[in-house]
């Protein structure tokens, strides 16, 4: 069945079986692969992208529950959160990068709704997705850095990267 | 192809070098020819004119008329930046300007030597030719250039993408000479920079695919679309080696779902990397296929897998490693046995045990073939396009000049995607059903019916004396051999997987014997991010600590004291490559410097454990600190120190990130990391049950990187990994008391 959908700020129709999760709406038939499969149980984060500016896993989404609301993809990140990116790139955050829209999708919703976040802000909203090359370190760091805020000192110790 | 291409070569003492640049070959793209790099003994030949009016003067650099550097990257990329640091060496010794260089992936071709992306060895394999390649393109640039200007070459200098004649101030671009330099012949030799003049090698740099992935706009193996493809996922037998009885409920039909088709396995111990058979179902979109696959009910037939325990294995390796085993040829010293019947001294002795591991890289396997009449191109994550590339020609009967493989980026590879049984899939399926097929691995495939990480157990004991210093020390080690895999007879570990930290352990003690023994498992094994170092860095450096403890003797003091004096380590049994003999001086530098890192005498609070560990893997030396406490039964760590010694390095922000992420996956393994088989079945099958460390578990890192000094490069990707799980035993045991022999740590 053909049904409509607000992605990036624009109207787009996919012809698909409703219980469709969102994920492979945006992946298979809007080309837009940039949200990743990891897992397909909301366990990794990869597949995170915003709904209503609200993180959201797609892979546990049937497109049927979107209805009207605004679906936003890393594709339309470089618009809303250029600084962001800039600092991801710099940084060089990403090592395989598979993971890399999922976190940045969080990191993004994070920074919407909180713009100074300590770290534990940070550990919290990031807490879903998974990276396992282990870059977890430089998304603390380039998160902070967009914020404004200066790099991560040595952990106290009992405490983890705080 | 053999058997030997695909396994882990580099970790045999012989390194596999192959064909070097000394021939031409060309590259039928655009015109651009291209020739055998400009190495001793290439005789000096005309380069033929370009169409495009680019000159190309070897197969790893190209350079357009408008300036732009092309340089082939052969390597395939996993997120150790090695697009990136292949063409820092080209663009450095070529003089170009960064800004202008672009990388481009190379499909398996035998023209560019080895492409094997596995055993930390890209940069050691190609810095020495890269270099080359480089510097004979520039050295013809400027040859070009004093042609133009009719002065000496030797009045001509070149730098950042354009060549300058002094006296007289005229100044050409590099795209400018481009046509020129194209016509020249190709000299023997070529000047190369001295080491400090280099401006991009040993300086951080920007990954080249940073920004795209950033963007959502890189191409991993899922991502790559082509017209009419159609996408399967594979219903699989749970224990090795069944095959498919009867498939009970015939899916009924529903828009996308276009059917089903038998993949029978191949025979036990049959073609290397051959498929695992099953239910393959075919559809349109991914959804369609996953969730038609769902509903397949599928009887399976019989093998002698399906009695597969794993626990029952770990039994019998702890068993086998409490018993004599087959000694390491040449590797005994003195008389172990008449030491401990002596009774001088305290005798301790552990057994440490380690289970069986998944790679779980975030993008599971993924390929897309496209087979025609003529030809086979497949798109896919793979670290060896090369070997890909011949088996499929082989098991396929097709002309290899007809199968085309690219590699896209890899979404994590640690080992998996070196296997490319998931490639062989997507060609089966697009040979019979005459469309491209893009075969996508599910999470819970990736899991259950990965190429294990082998289960393992070490036995150690040793007489110490009052300073914790062994004067005998028995090593046995027991686990599934990685040849079992191309072997139907093969038990016993190889000799490389015993050089992986038990046959070189670099200890002085005067009576040692070491011992192994091995299991053939009823699950495929393979190796994963350093492989048998894993848990053979794991059980001697708790040992070591074990011994410095008994003692009550400070770790390090007790570690330095254990290695003895600098210098070259000669290992009994082993002949390392020239130039990358173990050097107990750079073992003792590191260690020293982790001392320092982690301020390791500064007093931690009450329940605050250090734990130290060293390893030397893939030609590299790192020592590790964990700093780690005991909270509400849960192990946490808070920082992490290391110091890695890698020779010469390319880019050293890409080093300490293998190191940072080398801590997360390490102590992901030692927290977390277990897959266990009943019935011949995996039990773990998604994230939920096989977690990962997740970002607030993540310890802020702190690396040191030892400079360069002119050193051969060594590996980088791997060696971070091997002494984490011992650290953080080590750590917890200075914060607890209590000591944790068995990965992953249950506490």
């Amino acid at each position: 069945m053909a049904l409509k959908l607000n992605v990036n700020g624009g109207e787009r129709e996919a012809d698909v079986s409703p219980d469709t999760p969102l994920l492979w709406v945006l992946r298979d038939h809007l080309g837009l692969t940039g949200t990743k499969y990891g897992c397909g149980g909301g366990y990794c984060g990869a597949c995170t992208v915003h709904v209503d500016g609200n993180p959201v896993r797609a892979c546990q989404l049937p497109v049927s529950t979107i209805g009207d609301s605004r679906v936003t993809t890393i594709e339309a990140l470089e618009e809303s959160h250029p600084q962001l990116l800039d600092v991801w790139v710099a940084n060089n955050v990403a090592q395989c990068g598979y993971c890399q829209a999922g976190q940045l999708m969080s990191a993004a919703a994070l920074l919407n709704s909180n713009p100074t976040p300590t770290v534990a802000d940070i550990d919290a909203a990031l807490a879903g997705n998974l990276c396992r090359c282990g870059t977890y370190g430089r998304i603390r760091e380039a998160i902070q850095a967009a914020a404004g805020q200066p790099a991560t000192e040595p952990a106290a110790a009992g405490e983890n990267g705080q | 192809m053999t058997i030997t291409n695909l396994s882990p070569t580099a970790l045999s003492p012989a390194l596999s070098k192959g064909p070097d640049l000394s021939r031409r070959g060309f590259l039928g793209v655009s015109g651009v020819f291209v020739l055998g790099a400009c190495v001793p003994g290439c005789a000096p030949t005309p380069a033929p004119q370009l169409a495009s009016g680019g000159f190309a003067p070897n197969l790893f650099l190209a350079l357009e008329p408008d300036g732009t550097v092309r340089i082939t990257a052969h390597r395939s990329e996993m997120g150790q930046g090695i697009r990136t640091a292949l063409a820092q060496i080209v663009a450095d010794e070529l003089d170009a300007d960064w800004a202008r260089v672009q990388v481009e992936q190379a499909v398996g071709d035998t023209k560019y030597g080895d492409q094997n992306t596995d055993g930390s060895r890209s940069i050691l394999l190609n810095y020495d030719r890269l270099r080359a390649a480089g510097a004979t393109a520039r050295l013809m640039l400027r040859q070009a250039a004093a042609q133009h200007w009719q002065v000496p070459v030797e009045e001509v200098t070149a730098a950042n993408h354009a060549v300058t004649h002094a006296a007289t101030g005229r100044q050409l671009g590099y795209g400018e000479l481009a046509g020129e330099a194209a016509a020249l012949p190709v000299p023997e030799e070529a000047p190369q920079k001295d080491n400090a003049e280099h401006r991009y090698i040993g300086q951080p740099q920007v990954h080249v695919d940073a920004a795209a992935i950033a963007r959502g706009q890189g191409t991993f193996g899922a991502d790559y679309q082509v017209p009419n493809m159609a996408t399967a996922v594979i219903v699989r037998c749970p224990w090795l080696g069944g095959g498919v009885r009867e498939v009970r409920n015939r899916p009924e039909p529903a828009p996308g779902f276009l059917g089903i088709e038998i993949l029978q396995p191949a025979p036990s111990a049959g073609p290397v990397f051959a498929p695992l058979g099953g239910v393959a179902v075919i559809a349109e979109d991914t959804w369609t296929a996953i969730r038609t696959a769902r509903e397949l009910d599928v009887e399976w037939t019989e093998s002698p897998n399906k009695s597969f325990d794993s626990e029952a294995l770990q039994t019998a390796l702890r068993e086998a490693c409490e018993k004599p085993g087959k000694g390491v040829p040449n590797a005994e010293q003195g008389d172990v046995d008449a030491v401990f019947a002596a009774g001088d001294g305290t005798e301790l002795a552990a057994t440490y045990e380690t289970p069986f591991l998944a790679h779980a890289p975030m993008e599971p396997p993924v390929a897309v073939a496209d087979v025609t009449a003529d030809q086979c191109i497949i798109n896919a994550p793979v670290q060896d396009p090369q070997a890909t590339r011949h088996l499929v020609a082989e098991q396929f009967g097709f002309p290899i000049a007809n199968v085309t493989v690219t590699p896209t980026l890899l979404g994590g590879a640690f080992g998996r995607k070196s296997k490319p049984d998931f490639v062989l899939e997507a060609v089966e399926l697009s040979q019979r059903l005459g469309r491209p097929v893009r075969v996508q691995w599910l999470r819970e495939d990736d899991v259950r019916h990965d190429y294990f990480h082998a289960a393992s157990a070490q036995h150690h004991r040793a007489v110490i004396d009052e300073q914790g210093m062994p004067s005998a020390w028995l090593q046995r080690t027991a686990f599934p051999s990685i040849t079992t895999m191309f072997r139907a007879d093969a038990e016993p570990p190889a000799e490389w997987e015993l050089e992986m930290g038990f046959s070189n352990l670099p200890y002085q003690v005067a009576n040692r014997r070491m011992e192994y023994a091995g299991i053939r498992p009823g699950v495929r094994v393979g190796w994963l991010r350093s492989v048998c170092n894993i848990f053979h860095a794991f059980s001697a450096n708790v040992f070591a600590d074990e011994m410095a403890a008994a003692a009550g003797r400070d770790a390090i003091e007790h570690r330095l004291a254990m290695l003895g004096a600098a210098g070259k380590l000669d290992v009994p049994g082993m002949q390392p490559p020239t130039g990358h003999e173990l050097d107990v001086s750079r073992l003792r530098h590191v260690i020293e410097r982790v001392r320092e890192l982690s301020e390791w005498q500064r007093p931690r609070p009450e329940g605050v454990g250090l734990g130290f560990a060293v390893h030397h893997s893939f030609r590299s030396y790192v020592a590790t600190v964990l700093e780690a406490t005991m909270a509400n039964g849960q192990p946490q760590v808070s920082n992490a120190y290391v110091v890695l010694d890698c020779g010469t390095f390319i880019n050293p922000d890409t080093c300490v990130a293998q190191m940072e992420g080398a801590v997360v996956f390490g102590l992901s393994l030692a927290l977390r990391g277990n897959i266990s088989m009943q019935g011949g079945a995996v039990v773990q099958s998604n994230f939920h049950d096989y977690p990962l460390l997740r970002l607030p578990e993540a310890p802020t890192t702190t690396v040191e990187l030892v400079p360069a000094q002119g050193r051969l490069p060594a590996g980088v990707g791997e060696p971070g990994v091997p002494p984490i799980a011992p650290a953080l035993v080590n750590a917890l045991f200075a914060a607890t008391g209590t000591r944790y022999r068995r990965l992953p740590i249950e506490a």
